[in-house]
């Protein structure tokens, strides 16, 4: 498996062999196909990090994060999402999917 | 090293993302000419009901031509949430001229997306929107005929009965 790119907390994979990606979310590695990783950026990007500052608005500064169909269920908080976005962030522009040269930003 | 991303999808996500957009501004389009049809339905113009459930169709068409070219090219396209529907018109002039500007905004957007696909190289993205750029003249041109149409007839007397049989002209 070749490294796509790694986040403080998270790594993600490209098994060629297996034609997937693997993501490593430290307590469990989650194996996902292309469509997969574009709902996992799709979910990530939908979560406004600004919430997590307004306690009526999150209250406890958690994300509740399902994947691949309600197969995982992760439990993320406001450092581990914004390392989250980063990672999609990076690994969109690694994979060649996106042209994104700017700096990272988090909204 | 195999390519699987790029094997799997064949656009940017930039463009991914503006064309979710899209599909969610022409959903929103459909919802709306919707709500006229209502509101013409309820004031007495039924010719002009119909003319907007055909335009709400046409938009509905519009929106699945873009989903299923996220689907095509192995993008993740998001069925949209349509919300904010106004149903309050103060006349059938007021609805046209809504209608307009709701046109105008599109075309706008899409002029948009077609500037960023051709920035990012994505030219596949870019000649997909051909046919959306030249649609949007056309609803434009519909618009502004039919807004001429109402001047030249006037709204006094039968005006607004006239107004509304003439619509049919251009419900083919
Ligand atoms: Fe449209
Ligand atoms: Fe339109």
């Amino acid at each position: 498996m070749n490294v796509i790119f790694q986040s403080t907390y998270y790594t993600l994979y490209q098994a060629a062999n297996e034609r997937c990606f693997y993501v490593d979310f430290g307590q469990k590695m989650v194996r996902m196909s292309l469509c997969q990783l574009l709902a996992l950026r799709h979910k990530v990007m939908s979560i406004d990090i600004e919430h997590h500052f307004d306690s009526d608005l999150n209250a406890h500064g958690f994300e509740v994060l399902m994947l691949c169909n309600k197969e995982h269920l992760f439990v993320l908080n406001t450092l581990e999402i914004l390392d989250l976005k980063k990672l999609v962030h990076h690994s969109f522009v690694s994979l060649g999917l996106s042209v994104e040269t700017a700096e990272f930003s988090i909204s | 090293m195999k390519d699987i991303a790029r094997q799997s999808m064949s656009i940017k996500v930039e463009s991914m993302d503006l064309l979710n957009g899209q599909i969610k501004m022409e959903a929103h389009a459909s919802a709306t000419y919707l709500a006229m049809a209502s509101w013409c339905e309820q004031n007495g113009f039924f010719t002009s009901a119909k003319f907007f459930f055909k335009q709400a169709e046409e938009e509905r068409g519009h929106m699945m031509k873009i989903f299923n070219f996220l689907v095509d090219t192995g993008g993740n396209p998001i069925s949209p949430e349509v919300t904010g529907i106004n149903h309050d018109y103060s006349s059938i002039v007021d609805v046209f001229e809504s209608t307009l500007e709701h046109e105008v905004k599109v075309t706008k957007s899409i002029h948009n997306i077609v500037k960023k696909a051709r920035e990012i190289g994505d030219f596949a993205t870019e000649r997909f929107l051909d046919w959306f750029v030249m649609e949007q003249v056309e609803e434009e041109n519909t618009i502004r005929d039919i807004l001429d149409m109402i001047e030249v007839t006037g709204t006094e007397g039968v005006g607004l009965q006239m107004i509304d049989n003439k619509i049919l002209d251009w419900i083919d």
